[in-house]
């Protein structure tokens, strides 16, 4: 009995734990300024984000973030600050809403235009059949026969 | 039908990758037109380099001016700098202004610069870089072209040569002078 107990105790002392962990939290002003200099792109960098820039340009970056991160913007606020000077490129990860979405889209456009063309092909019973010669069509030929054994002797 | 259709689709994607592309080839890689450019120019008062003072862009409003980010360790910006310094005597006595900005460095090797390439239009120093952000600045030498209503016209991105230069001012005075 006492075993019973005991055991019941440590589960629930374990999911308070694991409960009291993954409570949410009010996110740190050093965590929103990590979180934007993430997706935002290092101008002068290949690739880098400005979180892990060491250039002087990202380091301008990240104070500027950091100092909007105090005057209390949004995140939307200070994204659409540098998207205003740089563009959608200045993020690592371009919103899909802009035109940028037809290099997603014109790939699978092309494979179901594709597919449908080859579904189309295999319906109408792939490879057309030769019809029927005409009476004509084999008159001519029966002509053309019998002139070349002829000519043969 | 569904074939011919299928056909029709294939054959306007294709036309369309070639138009996308044969405009793409087509654009100036110096003139990007994003960001910035068709907007209302950042305003900023920044102190000049000789230490006379501030210097903001609502000082030269209704004016036609050039600005200029530079740098002294930047070595397209010296290969830059006698048209700049051309074209400024061309029009020092006009409507034109050219504004050079100081681009991450000490104000002493920028003041030392301009003096050393005969640098006499107002040059300032962006310290903090705030203005070169609020531009979308990647790196000098970069030139803008804002038009007397204050809208930024263009902008040229690497080492500008003196044509570049007149063409871009002559398309904004004369949309001033038929304003």
């Amino acid at each position: 009995m006492n075993r019973r107990v005991l055991i019941a105790i440590a589960v629930l002392a374990l999911a308070g734990a694991l409960a009291f962990a993954a409570r949410p939290h009010e996110t740190t002003a050093d965590e929103r300024v990590d979180q934007i200099t993430t997706e935002l792109r290092c101008p002068v960098c290949q690739g880098l984000s400005v979180k892990d820039s060491t250039s002087e340009t990202a380091r301008q970056m990240r104070d500027l973030v950091a100092q909007r991160v105090r005057e209390a913007k949004t995140n939307a606020e200070i994204e659409a600050e540098f998207r205003a000077a740089y563009g959608d490129w200045i993020f690592l990860s371009p919103p899909l809403a802009s035109w940028t979405g037809l290099v997603w889209l014109v790939p699978v456009a092309a494979l179901a235009a594709g597919l449908a063309l080859v579904t189309g092909r295999l319906r109408s019973g792939g490879v057309p059949q030769p019809s029927a010669p005409t009476t004509t069509e084999v008159a001519a030929l029966r002509e053309r026969v019998a002139r070349e054994e002829a000519a043969e002797g | 039908m569904l074939a011919r259709v299928v056909r029709i689709a294939v054959v306007v994607v294709i036309l369309g990758l070639v138009v996308t592309l044969a405009l793409a080839f087509r654009r100036d890689p110096h003139d990007i037109r994003t960001g910035t450019v068709n907007k209302p120019a950042p305003a900023f008062t920044l102190g000049r380099l000789d230490g006379s003072g501030q210097a903001s862009l609502a000082d030269y409003s209704g004016k036609v001016v050039v600005v200029n980010f530079f740098a002294s360790w930047c070595l397209p910006c010296i290969q830059e700098n006698p048209a700049l310094v051309r074209v400024y005597e061309r029009y020092r006595s006009s409507d034109v202004v050219m504004l050079g900005i100081n681009f991450q460095e000490s104000r002493e090797n920028g003041l030392a610069y301009v003096q050393r390439m005969g640098i006499s239009w107002t040059s300032v120093a962006d310290d903090d870089g705030r203005v070169a952000l609020s531009y979308g600045v990647f790196g000098p030498p970069e030139t803008f072209f804002i038009g007397p209503d204050g809208i930024i016209a263009g902008r040229h991105i690497g080492p500008i040569d003196e044509e570049t230069l007149v063409t871009a001012i002559e398309k904004l005075r004369g949309q001033a002078a038929t304003r």
